[in-house]
């Protein structure tokens, strides 16, 4: 039922209420889903089946199909009279293009740098644990001696 | 006791203290949690604080993000979700 090519809706998390397109398998469970961003607002990532409804709508496209190719098959089936979308202008594809290159470029720079992170922090911990010193033991208090008790000087007096 | 100019809505409860009697102490007032406008049940995501706070922390601390956020429960909008399609295409 949800093969490549089949438009569904979203149905829970914070994009609930969108259409979107399915462009491969990857579970029993999980599927990989765009609606082209510029069109539906929807980011390429995997999803649940059970948070989708699909329509009875499909176009044809090839495994893992960029956004360009589902932009032009949703012109051959007429899709944007169907579901009511707009269609997105030829400039706005190029900004979109040019966005995700930057994040992608973020993306790595990111990894890069988290990786020297992790490294420093590894040697720091191992230092506090060896300069702790041993606590010393406090000598044990020698109790005290008992001294013999005194003489009193009315018993001598009484006599 | 307060003053009869200053009487605000307030809950008194009856405590019997070591001396052997009987006083009255004044509480404040504390706020029923939120909850799902179709079926009933309280609301995840949305704090029980009182006024004050409420209006000082920010706008996503207070509901959760998706369409009828802090309005009906989860299980709740995603039958309203279904039903419009149904709808649409039928």
């Amino acid at each position: 039922m949800f093969e490549t090519g089949r438009i569904c809706m979203k149905t829970a998390g914070r994009e609930a209420g969108k259409y979107c397109v399915v462009v491969n398998k990857i579970d029993k469970e999980f599927v990989l889903i765009t609606g082209p961003k510029i069109v539906t607002n929807v980011r390429r990532r995997k999803c649940n089946v059970k948070h989708l409804e699909p329509i009875p709508l499909k176009i044809a496209i090839s495994k893992n199909a960029s956004d360009e190719e589902i932009i032009k098959a949703f012109e051959k089936e007429g899709v944007y009279s169907k579901l009511k979308l707009k269609k997105p202008t030829a400039e706005e594809i190029k900004l979109a293009k040019e966005a995700e290159e930057k994040r992608k470029k973020k993306e790595e720079q990111k990894g890069t740098e988290e990786k020297t992170k992790e490294k420093k922090g590894k040697p720091e911990i191992e230092k506090r644990t060896a300069e702790k010193k041993p606590k010393k033991k406090t000598e044990q208090k020698k109790p005290k001696e008992k001294k013999a008790p005194k003489k009193s000087a009315t018993k001598k007096l009484k006599k | 006791m307060p003053k009869p100019s200053q009487r605000t809505s307030v809950k008194k409860v009856k405590v019997k203290v070591p001396s052997g009697t009987l006083k009255t102490y004044l509480r404040k007032k504390r706020n029923k949690p939120a909850v799902c406008g179709v079926c009933g049940k309280p609301l995840s995501g949305v704090p029980n604080l009182n006024a004050l706070k409420m209006r000082t922390i920010a706008k996503t601390k207070k509901r959760p993000e998706r369409p009828f956020g802090g309005n009906l429960c989860s299980s709740c909008m995603r039958n309203k979700i279904k039903r419009r399609l149904f709808e649409s295409f039928s």
